[in-house]
C-alpha cells in the first residue's frame, strides 16, 4: 500500500512539477534558480553524514522546485558528475536536469548519489513540508502522514498556517493530531492545552497515538492531572486494541488456515478420496510454484506488460503441469499399487526424491524470485484490523478452489463417476465406468489442485526445491484431523488448526504452539480415530 | 539345550547370520588392531565406526520389522525411539566429559554454561551412572511407546491413521528437541564426547569394542526376535497382521498383543540409538526428522518385511550404497535412491528376500513339487 | 524353503556382508587433493552448493597458475546431504581414504561441531567460511567467516550512531548462533545504557513460514515512541516469508530498519527487493564492493558457472581468502604436511576482495573489514558504512561472563584454544 502510494505520489509530483504548478503555490520568491541549483548540487558532495544538513538547507529555500530532486534522491535516481559537480536525475533510461527537467546528454561517467535510511527519512520530511500546501489533497494527506511520525515543535507555525487553509476534513483531522503530538512534546505547554491534546490522541486511538502518549508519560515533568489523563487515554486505547487484537488473531488464524487448506486440498483428493499416501504431494505444490516462476521469467523477458496477470496465466499452466506429472505417476507407478496404501507411501516418497533432485538440477538449488503483482502487495486497515492483500487473496482463492472442487465432485459427470468408483469399484466397473481412467484422472485432478496451490504459495513462501517438504506433514495432519474422505472436514480442519495455532502463539511462542497443536491432533485422533467428520457407512470398513 | 533350540528354531539363513555376526564381531576388530596397516586384510580405523553405524541401522530396521512385518503396524516414527535411546546415551557421555569442557565446568555441559543454567536440571540427574543411562536407553522409548500405544491401540487407530500420527509424534519431538530451552542442547544436540566407561572414544580399541558390541547385540536382538516371532505370542502377532478382527472375535485382546510388539520394538530401537551415538559422535534433533523414519521403512521394504533377515540386509545394503553414492556421484545419488524405492515397491513387493525365494523356487521346481511352499509372508496388512 | 534356496541365500548374505565391508580404498597419485565438504542435497544445498562451485573455481584458477608446489590440485567433492552425522562420516572419508591436504566446507554450526572430533583425531585442516557464533577455537580449524565482533557489534554501533535507535528487537531462529549473538548483543546494549524493557527477544523454529503475528508484534513494539530497529539472526529459508510479511504489513526501513546477519546477495536473489529498500545487512564483503580485485572475481565466477546473473556473497569471499591463505602457507612451509601448514598459516596475509589484506590471527580467526549495506531495488547492497580499519575476529566474546576470561593462541608455547587468563590454565581440550 505504502509503496503504491509512493508511486502515485511520485508520478503526480512529476506531473505537477512538469506543469509548473509552482506559480499557484506560494513559494518564497527569494529562492533564485542558481541558489537552488547550488544546493541541489551540494546533495552529491560530502559524506552521508553531512547529507541531512544539506537537505535541510535545500528545504529551507522553500521552493517546491526542489521536490523532484529530493524524490530522486529517495528513489536512488539522483546521479552526479564527478568532474563538473553537476547533478542529474535519471528518468527512464535518460538523464534530465533536476530543475528544468529537460533531457541532457551527458557523456561523462555518472555516479549514483548515496542515501541511507536517515537521509531518506529527512528528505521525505522535507518534501512533506514543501507539499503541505499543495493543491492536491492526496499529496497533502501523505505529507501529514509523514509529518506525524516526525512531529517536532519547529513545525508548529507551518501546521497552524496549514490549518487555516485546509478544507479537506481528513487532512485537517490529521493536522490537529500532529498539533496535539507537538503540544505533548512541549514541556512548557499549558495544562489545558496538554489535556486537549491528550483527548485528541485518545480519539485517534491508533498505535501511533499510543506511542506519542507513552513518550509523554516517559518524559514526565507534566502535571499530575495531565499524567492521569494520559494514563487513562493509554488504557482506553489499549483496551480497544485488545479487542481488535482478538479479531486480528482470528484473521491471522484464518489466513494461516487458508494456506493449510490450499496445501492440503489436493491431498484430500489423492489421499482422502483415493487412499493413496502421496508423499510426493508436496512436490506437486513445488511444481506449481516453479511453473509460476517460469511464467514470470517468460513474461519478464518477452511481455513485460503482462506481469500483473502473471499469476492468472500461471494458474491453468500449473494445473496442467502438476496434473500431467500426477497422471504420469498414476499410470506408471501407482496403478500397480492399489489396495496396498502403505506401499504407495514408499513409491511416492521415491518419486518425491527424484522430483526434488530434478528441479534442483534444472533450476539450481537456490531460491527463485517470484514477484508479487501490484494487486497482491501491501495492506489496508479495516477498523483496527490490518489486512494484507496477499493474505486476503489467498484466503479468497483457497475458498474458490474449495468451492470449485465441491462442484466438480458433486455436480459434474466426472465427479459422479469418481464417487462411484470410490464407493464401490466393482459395481462402478460393471456399470460401464472405465475405472482405470477415472483413477488416473482423479489423481491428476488432485495433483493439479496441488499445482494451483503452488501458484498461491509462491507468493508467501520460498520457491526452492525444498518447498514441498515444508508442507507435507501439515497437509497430512489437516486431512487426517478433518476426516479422510470428507472435503468439508478438510476445510474445517485447516481453519481450526490455523486459528488454534495463532491463539496459542502469543502465549506459548511459535515453536510450542506448533508442538501443542500436534499433540492435540494426536490426542484427538485417539478420541475420534476417523477425524472430525468421519465417513459413515459400510464403505469405511472396506 | 539352547544350542539345540537354536538349531531347531532357526532357519539356515538365520544361523548363518548369527554365526557370521559373531565371526565379524571378532575378526573385524582383530583385523583392525592386530594386523599392520600395510596388510591387505587390515581394516582401517575409520571404517569401524562406519560399519558399526550400519549395524545400528540394521538393528533399527529389525525393530521396525517386528511391528510392521509381523504385526502390521506401520510406524513412521521409529526414528523417535532411536533418537531417544541415543539422547539417553548421549547424556551419559556428556556427563563423562566432566571438567574437560571448554568452560571447564565440573558438572554442567558446555551448552548449559553457555545458556546460563545454574544447576543441572532434574532430568539430567543420574545420567553420570552408566547403569542408569543404559536403563533409560530402554525405559524412555519403552515408556513413550507404551503410553502412545496404549492410547492408540485401545481406540483402534489403525493403518494409515496410525502411520500418520506416529509421524506427528516424531515431528513434535523434533520441534521440541530443537528448542534450546528444553535442555538438550537445541539444534547442535550433544557432541564433543570424550570417553565411555573411562575409555577414550578416539582409541582404536574402544572403537573396535563398540563395533564388536554392535555386532553381538544385533545377533542377540535377532535371536530374541526369532524367539518372539516363533512363540505363541509371535503367531498371534502375525494373526493380527492378517486378520485383526478375527483375532479379536476369537477372544484375544488385540491391543495387548500390539502394545507388546510396539514396546519391545521401541526398546530395541532405543538400544540401537544408544550404540549409534558413541560411534558417530553426535546426537541432535535431526534424528527425529520424519524423513529418517521413512528411510527406515524403506530399508525394511528393500530387504523384505515379514522376515527377520530382510531388514538387516536392506539396512546394510541401502546404507552401504548411500555411503558409496554420496561420494562417487554426489549430484545424482538422490535419483538413484528415489528410483530404488520405486523399483522395489513395484517389482519386489517382498523385497530382496522375496526375490531370493522366487529364484530358488524356480530352480527347485522339479524337486520341490512335494513340499508346497508356504508364502513367506502375506502381502497385505489388513486395513 | 528348500535346501538349495537356503544355501543360496546364506552364501549371498555372507557375500553381501563381506563386500559391503570392502568398500572404499585409497588411491595414491601425484596431485594434491583438496576436500570440498558442502551439502549438495537436502535443506542446506540451497546455500552450500554455491560454495562448492566457488571452491571448484578457485582450484581451477590455481591450477591454471601452475598449481601448488609444482603439483596440480585435485578437488574431492562429497555430499554430506545436510545430514549432520553424515558430515562426520564424510570428513573421515576425505581425511582417511582420500588423504586430502585440506578441507573447505560446512555451513551450519551443528555440522561443524559434528566434524570437529574427526579433524582433531585425524589431524586435518578445515576452513570454515561462514559467519558463526564464536565460542570456539580449535587447532585444526581456521575460521574465515565473521565472529560476532566482526559483524553484529559494528552493525549495532552503526544503528546506535546513525539511526539513534533506542529500542531493539532481537529476532532469530532458535539455534546456537542467534542465541549467542543475541546474548552478546543484549549484554552490549545494556552496557550502552539500553534498558531491559527496550529489548525484545524472539525465537522462531527453522523454516518458520507464518510471520504474521511476530511482524505485527514488532510493529507494536516499534510504535512506543522510540526509534526501533530489528536485529535479525533469522536463518536461511525463513527469511523470504519474513521479509515478504514486513513489506506487506508496510514496515519500511525508514520506520523500523532490519539489520540481518544471515541475508546476503544469494538470499535476496529469491526476493522482490523493491519493498525492502533500506533494510540493512552487515557482512565483510558485498558484491557491490568497488575494487578491481572484486570485479575480476565476479567476472571469473560468472564465466565459471556460465551464468551472467549469478551473484557473489560473503562466504564465497571467505573461501577465496581461506584458499589463498592455505596456498600461501603450503608454499611457505614447502610441504602439505598438516602440522607444518597449521603452524605456517598463522600470520599469513592475503588480499581480500574489498581492497585490503586479511591476516590469519593466532586464534585461527582472520582480520576483516566490516561493511554495512542497505538493500537496493536491484537485489544488491549499497555500502553505507565501513569500519575504519580491519577488525580481528575474537574467538571468545568479552561480553559473556564465562568466556570473557578465555583467550586463544595457537602459537607455541601457549598452543591453547581456550586459555583461562585468571586461572592460568588451558581448560578443556588440551593443546598438542
Amino acid at each position: 500500500m505504502i509503496t503504491r502510494l509512493l508511486q502515485i505520489a511520485a508520478t503526480t509530483l512529476w506531473l505537477l512539477v512538469a506543469l509548473s504548478y509552482q506559480t499557484t503555490i506560494a513559494a518564497p520568491a527569494n529562492a533564485s534558480t542558481s541558489e537552488l541549483r547550488q544546493h541541489i548540487n551540494a546533495l552529491a558532495t560530502g559524506k552521508i553524514k553531512d547529507k541531512p544538513r544539506r537537505i535541510e538547507a535545500l528545504a529551507q529555500l522553500g521552493s517546491n522546485k526542489a521536490i523532484a530532486a529530493l524524490n530522486a534522491l529517495i528513489e536512488g535516481r539522483l546521479y552526479s558528475d564527478k568532474a563538473s559537480t553537476q547533478v542529474f536525475m535519471k528518468h527512464g533510461d535518460h538523464f534530465v536536469d533536476p530543475l528544468s527537467l529537460t533531457a541532457v546528454n551527458t557523456t561523462s561517467k555518472l555516479k549514483k548519489v548515496k542515501a541511507n535510511n536517515k537521509v531518506r527519512r529527512i528528505a521525505r520530511a522535507a518534501i512533506a513540508r514543501l507539499t503541505l500546501k499543495s493543491p492536491n489533497s492526496e499529496q497533502r494527506l501523505q505529507a501529514v502522514e509523514v509529518m506525524f511520525k516526525a512531529a517536532d515543535h519547529k513545525l508548529l507555525p507551518l501546521i497552524d498556517e496549514a490549518l487555516e487553509f485546509e478544507k479537506e476534513q481528513e487532512v485537517k483531522q490529521k493536522l490537529l493530531e500532529i498539533r496535539a503530538a507537538i503540544t505533548l512534546q512541549n514541556k512548557h505547554a499549558s495544562k489545558e492545552a496538554q489535556l486537549e491534546a491528550i483527548g485528541q490522541l485518545r480519539q485517534m486511538g491508533s498505535q501511533q497515538a499510543l506511542g506519542k502518549l507513552q513518550a509523554f508519560i516517559n518524559n514526565s515533568g507534566a502535571s499530575a492531572a495531565a499524567l492521569k489523563a494520559a494514563d487513562l487515554a493509554i488504557k482506553a486505547i489499549e483496551k480497544s486494541q485488545a479487542i481488535w487484537g482478538v479479531f486480528q488473531n482470528i484473521w491471522y488464524g484464518l489466513s494461516l488456515g487458508s494456506v493449510l487448506l490450499l496445501a492440503a486440498i489436493g491431498l484430500a483428493i489423492t489421499f482422502g478420496v483415493m487412499g493413496i499416501i502421496n508423499m510426493a504431494h508436496g512436490e506437486m505444490v513445488m511444481l506449481g510454484a516453479y511453473t509460476t516462476f517460469v511464467v514470470q521469467e517468460v513474461i519478464r523477458t518477452s511481455f513485460p506488460g503482462l506481469f500483473e496477470y502473471s499469476l492468472l496465466i500461471a494458474l491453468p499452466l500449473a494445473f496442467l503441469v502438476a496434473g500431467a506429472v500426477g497422471f504420469a505417476m498414476e499410470r506408471s507407478i501407482i496403478r500397480f499399487l492399489y489396495g496396498r496404501p502403505l506401499e504407495t507411501l514408499l513409491a511416492t516418497w521415491g518419486v518425491s526424491l527424484v522430483l526434488q533432485q530434478a528441479i534442483r538440477s534444472i533450476f539450481g538449488p537456490t531460491n527463485k524470485e517470484v514477484g508479487n503483482p501490484e494487486w497482491m502487495s501491501g495492506a489496508f486497515e479495516l477498523g483496527g484490523l490490518m489486512l494484507t492483500y496477499n493474505r486476503l487473496w489467498i484466503l479468497a482463492f483457497s475458498l474458490i478452489v474449495f468451492a470449485g472442487i465441491l462442484l466438480v465432485l458433486n455436480r459434474s459427470h466426472f465427479g459422479l463417476q469418481m464417487r462411484a468408483v470410490t464407493q464401490n469399484r466393482r459395481m462402478a466397473a460393471s456399470m460401464g465406468i472405465k475405472t482405470p481412467w477415472v483413477d488416473a484422472f482423479t489423481f491428476a485432478l488432485g495433483s493439479g489442485i496441488a499445482g494451483i496451490a503452488g501458484v498461491a504459495l509462491s507468493q508467501i513462501a520460498n520457491v526452492s526445491p525444498n518447498l514441498g517438504q515444508s508442507y507435507i506433514i501439515d497437509s497430512f495432519m489437516v486431512v487426517v484431523f478433518g476426516g479422510v474422505g470428507n472435503l468439508w472436514g478438510t476445510l474445517v480442519g485447516a481453519m481450526s488448526l490455523g486459528v488454534a495455532n495463532k491463539f496459542l502463539e502469543p502465549y506459548a511462542g511459535a515453536v510450542l504452539a506448533k508442538i501443542l497443536t500436534l499433540v492435540v491432533i494426536i490426542l484427538f485422533i485417539q478420541k475420534k480415530p476417523r477425524g472430525l467428520f468421519a465417513q459413515k457407512g459400510r464403505a469405511v470398513e472396506a | 539345550m539352547i544350542s539345540q533350540a537354536l538349531f531347531t528354531r532357526f532357519s539356515l539363513g538365520a544361523r548363518v547370520l548369527i554365526i557370521s555376526l559373531c565371526v565379524v564381531a571378532i575378526l573385524v576388530p582383530a583385523a583392525n588392531l592386530l594386523l599392520p596397516p600395510e596388510h591387505f586384510a587390515h581394516v582401517p580405523s575409520h571404517l569401524l565406526p562406519l560399519w558399526g553405524k550400519y549395524l545400528c541401522y540394521a538393528m533399527l530396521a529389525l525393530a521396525l520389522d517386528l511391528v510392521w512385518g509381523y504385526c502390521g503396524i506401520l510406524s513412521l516414527g521409529h526414528g523417535a525411539f532411536f533418537a531417544l535411546g541415543g539422547y539417553a546415551c548421549g547424556m551419559y557421555l556428556m556427563r563423562q566429559i566432566g571438567p574437560r569442557g571448554v568452560y571447564a565446568d565440573p558438572v554442567l555441559p558446555d551448552f548449559m554454561v553457555f545458556l546460563n543454567w545454574q544447576e543441572l536440571p532434574w532430568f539430567w540427574q543420574g545420567f553420570d551412572q552408566f547403569w542408569f543411562a543404559m536403563l533409560m536407553v530402554v525405559a524412555v522409548p519403552g515408556l513413550l511407546a507404551f503410553v502412545f500405544g496404549w492410547f492408540a491401540f485401545r481406540s483402534r487407530v489403525t493403518g494409515v491413521y496410525l502411520s500418520i500420527i506416529t509421524q506427528a509424534l516424531t515431528y513434535a519431538l523434533l520441534l521440541a528437541f530443537f528448542r534450546n530451552d528444553m535442555g538438550f542442547g537445541g539444534n547442535n544436540g550433544l557432541t564433543d564426547f570424550k570417553d565411555i566407561l573411562g575409555f577414550s572414544l578416539q582409541a582404536d580399541t574402544t572403537r573396535a569394542s563398540l563395533f564388536a558390541a554392535s555386532a553381538l547385540l544385533l545377533a542377540l536382538v535377532f535371536v530374541v526376535c526369532q524367539f518372539i516371532v516363533s512363540s505363541k505370542l509371535g503367531k498371534l502377532m502375525q494373526a493380527v497382521n492378517h486378520a485383526e478382527s478375527r483375532v479379536r472375535f476369537t477372544g484375544y485382546r488385540v491391543e495387548h498383543i500390539k502394545l507388546f510388539a510396539f514396546v519391545v520394538s521401541a526398546m530395541i530401537a532405543g538400544i540401537a540409538g544408544a550404540l549409534y551415538v558413541p560411534q558417530v559422535g553426535i546426537i541432535n534433533p535431526g534424528e527425529f526428522a520424519p524423513a529418517n523414519s521413512i528411510e527406515v521403512v524403506i530399508w525394511t521394504a528393500v530387504g523384505g518385511r515379514g522376515t527377520l533377515l530382510g531388514p538387516i540386509i536392506g539396512a546394510l545394503l541401502v546404507n552401504g550404497g548411500k555411503s558409496y553414492f554420496t561420494a562417487a556421484f554426489p549430484e545424482v545419488w538422490l535419483f538413484a535412491l528415489g528410483a530404488l524405492f520405486v523399483a522395489v515397491t513395484l517389482f519386489l513387493p517382498h523385497g530382496l528376500m522375496g526375490l531370493f525365494k522366487q529364484i530358488c523356487t524356480r530352480f527347485n521346481k522339479r524337486s520341490a513339487t512335494a513340499a508346497k511352499v508356504t508364502p513367506l509372508m502375506k502381502p497385505e496388512a489388513a486395513e | 524353503m528348500s535346501r538349495f534356496s537356503k544355501i543360496i541365500s546364506a552364501t549371498a548374505f555372507a557375500a553381501l556382508i563381506s563386500s559391503s565391508m570392502l568398500a572404499g580404498s585409497a588411491i595414491a597419485s601425484d596431485t594434491i587433493k583438496v576436500g570440498v565438504l558442502h551439502s549438495l542435497s537436502g535443506t542446506m544445498a540451497i546455500s552450500e552448493t554455491t560454495l562448492k562451485d566457488a571452491m571448484l573455481m578457485l582450484i581451477e584458477e590455481q591450477n591454471k597458475k601452475g598449481g601448488v608446489l609444482g603439483k596440480q590440485l585435485e578437488p574431492v567433492v562429497v555430499d554430506p546431504a545436510s545430514d549432520w552425522p553424515l558430515f562426520a562420516e564424510k570428513a573421515k572419508e576425505l581425511l582417511a581414504v582420500h588423504k586430502v591436504s585440506a578441507v573447505f566446507g560446512n555451513w551450519t554450526s551443528v555440522s561443524r561441531k559434528s566434524v570437529l572430533p574427526v579433524f582433531e583425531e585425524l589431524n586435518g585442516i578445515l576452513f570454515y567460511p561462514v559467519q558463526y557464533e564464536g565460542e570456539e577455537s580449535q587447532r585444526n580449524v581456521f575460521y574465515t567467516g565473521a565472529a560476532p565482533n566482526q559483524q553484529a557489534i559494528p552493525a549495532v554501533d552503526y544503528l546506535l550512531e546513525n539511526e539513534e535507535v533506542e529500542r531493539w528487537v532481537l529476532a532469530g531462529t532458535d539455534y546456537v548462533y542467534p542465541r549467542t549473538t543475541n546474548k552478546i548483543l543484549a549484554a552490549y546494549l545494556k552496557a550502552k545504557g539500553v534498558s531491559e524493557e527496550d529489548i525484545m527477544i524472539n525465537y522462531t523454529p527453522f523454516g518458520h513460514s507464518d510471520w504474521q503475528t511476530i511482524v505485527s508484534d514488532i510493529k507494536a513494539f516499534g510504535s512506543a515512541g522510540k526509534k526501533t530497529a530489528v536485529v535479525s539472526t533469522i536463518n536461511g529459508d525463513a527469511n523470504v516469508p519474513f521479509y515478504k510479511e514486513l513489506g506487506n504489513q508496510g514496515i519500511s526501513a525508514e520506520d523500523i530498519p532490519v539489520v540481518a546477519f544471515s541475508v546476503g546477495e544469494e538470499e535476496l536473489a529469491g526476493l522482490d527487493t523493491e519493498p525492502l529498500v533500506g533494510h540493512l545487512a552487515a557482512w565483510n564483503y558485498f558484491q557491490s564492493v568497488d575494487t578491481p580485485a572484486n570485479a575480476q572475481f565476479i567476472k571469473t565466477w560468472r564465466g565459471f558457472v556460465k551464468d551472467e546473473g549469478r551473484v557473489t556473497n560473503d562466504p564465497m569471499e571467505a573461501h577465496y581468502i581461506g584458499f589463498n591463505m592455505w596456498v600461501k602457507a603450503v608454499e611457505k612451509a614447502g610441504t602439505t604436511d598438516q602440522d607444518a601448514v597449521i603452524d605456517a598459516l598463522i600470520g599469513v596475509s592475503v588480499p581480500n576482495l574489498s581492497g585490503g589484506y586479511s591476516t590469519m590471527m593466532p586464534n585461527h580467526h582472520i582480520t576483516k573489514p566490516v561493511l554495512i549495506g542497505e538493500i537496493q531495488a536491484d537485489g544488491q547492497f549499497e555500502i553505507v558504512d565501513e569500519t575504519d580499519g580491519l577488525v580481528a575476529g575474537d574467538a571468545w566474546s568479552d561480553f559473556l561472563p564465562d568466556s570473557a576470561q578465555l583467550i586463544s593462541d595457537w602459537r607455541k608455547p601457549l598452543s591453547c584454544g581456550n586459555f583461562n587468563v585468571s586461572s592460568k590454565t588451558c581448560g578443556g581440550t588440551e593443546g598438542k
